[in-house]
């Protein structure tokens, strides 16, 4: 018999024949596959709600996520610090909006990435995935190298912000800076919420990605079109004032190995480039102010070091004060508010929560103790977000207070994108040095 | 100036955004509290009014305090069973006679002679017409719910849907065999019941018909317990069952006509012989939501008597 089917296989005729063998065995299993439980059918023009959620990516796709991101981390970097190319960081965005925006759906991104670390230090029960470990630090690594080349070029959320940034204009700096706390203090919410296992807001709040996906609510559509519309006129409005992950670029960026310039040589004040930033990222010099001496330096630094440990306490306090309204946002705590004041919510529908909790058979105790135990976590939460929030403040003002010196032209090496724009209006650049100096 | 308008409406949509972000974590409702994946359930209670064919012409009120199973005897006397206690209508709704049971019946039967039988809920009792129990057979088994009893002149099935089977026995109380359980050789399926309703019913030429419910599906079995054909389709739309388990009820018109009742989706409906829909007797909007245990029965004119636990009613229907 076995000869006999290995000699079907060997000749054409043969395989033909143990081709319609394989079709009518497997055309007989599903004959009898008939006998098994009726699938379920849906006929009645019932349509199923569409996921905002895209599907889990294979293994195999997942590492060639990792390597597309080295890659274009690594040619960004190249291209910022060797080549100086504008051109070339565009057309790397353009690839990045393309590839980590609209083909992956814009997950997992380096940005919502710090929610699953955070989820993962806090939780052990939850298993992180490599690329999601991956995506948050590998841009970070590049960071410390080479300056923030990820926000140049292979973050796709700045590559969308980008493309539309037509007539950026400059930002008064008080209200830069004012804007500028923004991001950390959505960077402390999306860290506690995520270390008590509350919510993902980033993901949440993530207003590209319904684009990406060509699927948001309502509301996130209105929220992307009112930043691309500002993102008009204020270059990567995302970026600068809401972006978390930029906030943690933008410290490791400080102590860069390696970091863009504006000239590739001595800067020869021409003040070219003195507005080519759409970012206002370009330090100025501060040339013809007198040194201040040396009594004043130390009555500011006196203030400092009284203003921030009160600026944290003060911060500290105010978070521990709002540790309940932001606890809220929990659903434990939000199913046990409600059931706590029933009336409160009475002309409301019956939530979906408590529709579970209800057939869940819990005991209300539990529920309860549930939700004291996640206000715990807020009130300590709570006290060092506000204590960051603080810190951060205090920092802010003691920047202010503090006079640096300058002589040249330079990018400010926490919030440059190193996006390269800078570098085509410097002479030095087009020209070379010698050519302009007399 | 210009450049300023422009600037502080840029920084007025970027505010708004972020305002929006704000208020929507700590003051909108959540999204979660609207479940997008709810069935939607009411949008299948629809049902085309052309394809009802049958009036519903008269109700009679049983005066037990629950009424569980309905059946037709001799000269179209309509049997009530339920609370501890059977009741006897004539064909117009005037009660002729009732007697008190023990325990409260779920099914009923009667024969051409006119005894009664009365499945309780692991065993089988037999009365006469004036209520007086002529048998108490001993109990099917620990685990039985008896939810149907067929009966033939030589034979009475009874379906146990604890047990997921139905046995047949003769008149003397002898169980002969069991039908049903699961048999890959003789490709009978087994039957699968996730809720207590379970019938069956003797057709025209004197085999046994049983619903899986499980399955949506009727199945014809010999009382040896051949399978020998079987129809059914498990769809969401008019023309065949739906749920975990429909249809909860039989009854098969002089024609051999199929009339079936479900739950989830209260309705009433009429399948050919060979299992083909044909129309609809009762549609949802006609039962109380909820509504379970819709037993049903037919008399020698082919009204359907259709039993409806949560009003408390026979209902009466004929062909428009």
């Amino acid at each position: 018999m076995l000869n006999r089917m290995l000699w079907c296989i060997k000749n054409m005729k043969g395989r033909i024949l143990f081709l319609m063998m394989m079709v009518f065995t497997i055309s007989f299993m599903n004959v009898y596959g008939v006998q098994r439980f009726p699938k379920p059918e849906f006929e009645s023009g019932y349509v199923q709600p569409e996921t905002l959620q895209p599907s889990a990516r294979s293994a195999v796709l997942a590492t060639m996520d990792v390597v597309v991101l080295a890659f274009a981390l690594a040619l960004v970097s190249w291209l910022v610090l060797k080549k100086r190319s504008r051109k070339g960081v565009f057309l790397t965005s353009v690839f990045s909006l393309a590839y980590f925006g609209f083909y992956r759906q814009g997950c997992v991104c380096s940005i919502g990435a710090i929610q699953n670390v955070t989820l993962a230090l806090f939780d052990s029960s939850y298993v992180i995935p490599l690329a999601a470990i991956t995506f948050f630090i590998l841009p970070l690594i590049f960071t410390l190298f080479f300056g923030r080349t990820f926000c140049a070029g292979v973050c796709p959320f700045g590559a969308i912000q980008d493309l539309v940034s037509f007539r950026p204009q400059k930002i008064d700096p008080r209200l830069n800076a004012i804007l500028g706390v923004i991001p950390y203090i959505y960077l402390g919410l999306a860290i506690l919420y995520a270390a008590t296992g509350t919510d993902f807001i980033i993901c949440r709040y993530d207003p590209f990605v319904g684009i990406f996906r060509f699927s948001a609510t309502f509301g996130m559509y209105i929220f992307a079109g009112t930043l691309l519309v500002s993102g008009i006129f204020i270059a990567r409005p995302y970026c600068r004032y809401l972006c978390p992950y930029g906030v943690l670029l933008n410290w490791i960026s400080r102590f860069s190995w390696l970091h863009i310039t504006i000239t590739p040589s001595n800067c020869i004040q021409c003040r070219l480039c003195e507005d080519s930033c759409p970012y206002d990222a370009i330090d100025m010099p501060l040339i013809g102010r007198n040194p201040e001496n040396r009594a004043v330096t130390i009555r500011k630094l006196i203030l400092i070091c009284l203003l921030v440990p009160f600026f944290v306490v003060l911060g500290g306090w105010t978070g521990s004060r709002l540790h309940e309204t932001l606890a809220g946002v929990n659903g434990k705590v939000r199913l046990a508010k409600e059931l706590l004041e029933p009336l409160k919510f009475a002309d409301q529908p019956e939530t979906f929560e408590i529709a579970a909790y209800k057939s869940s058979g819990k005991p209300l105790s539990l529920v309860y103790a549930e939700a004291s135990q996640v206000l715990r976590q807020f009130y300590t939460g709570s006290w060092i977000l506000g204590c960051f929030i603080g810190l951060v403040f205090g920092i802010i003002l003691a920047s202010r207070l503090l006079t640096r010196y300058r002589t040249d032209y330079s990018p400010n090496k926490g919030a440059c994108f190193s996006c390269t724009r800078c570098v085509d209006y410097c002479p030095v650049e087009k020209n070379g040095l010698k050519e302009i100096q007399p | 100036m210009k450049q300023k308008r422009v600037l502080i409406f840029a920084l007025v949509c970027l505010l708004a955004g972020i305002l929006f972000m704000a208020w929507d974590m700590f003051f909108s409702q959540p999204e979660t509290s609207v479940n997008p994946y709810a069935y939607e359930i009411k949008a299948l209670r629809a049902s085309d009014t052309l394809l009802t064919r049958y009036t519903e012409v008269q109700q009679i009120k049983p005066v037990l305090s629950e009424i569980h199973a309905i059946a037709t005897g001799r000269a179209d006397r309509i049997y009530v069973a339920g609370e501890k206690g059977v009741e006897i209508y004539d064909r117009d709704g005037k009660l002729e006679a009732e007697f008190p049971i023990d325990e409260s019946a779920r099914c009923i039967q009667v024969d051409r002679n006119g005894l009664i039988y009365l499945g309780m809920q692991d065993h089988l009792e037999i009365y006469n017409k004036e209520g007086r129990r002529l048998k108490q057979w001993k109990t099917c088994g620990e685990e039985s719910i008896i939810t149907s009893v067929a009966v033939t002149d030589e034979d009475i099935f009874i379906a146990d849907a604890g047990s997921k089977i139905v046995y047949r026995y003769d008149h003397s109380g002898n169980l002969l065999n069991r039908i049903g359980e699961k048999d890959p050789r003789k490709k009978i399926p087994g039957f699968v019941i996730p809720s207590p309703w379970f019938d069956i019913g003797i057709g025209h030429d004197g085999s046994l018909w049983v619903v899986n419910p499980g399955r949506h599906s009727f199945e014809k079995y010999t009382s040896d317990g051949e399978l020998i054909s079987s129809w059914g389709k498990a769809t969401m739309s008019m023309e065949g069952f739906c749920g975990c388990c429909n249809p909860s009820h039989f009854t098969i018109l002089s024609d051999g006509s199929f009339v079936t009742s479900e739950k989830g989706i209260e309705r009433i409906k009429v399948y050919s012989p060979t299992g083909v829909f044909k129309c609809v007797v009762a549609t949802p909007d006609s039962f109380n939501e909820g509504t379970k245990g819709l037993d049903l029965a037919v008399d020698s004119t082919d009204r359907i008597l259709v039993l409806d636990p949560q009003r408390k009613q026979v209902r009466v229907f004929v062909v428009k």
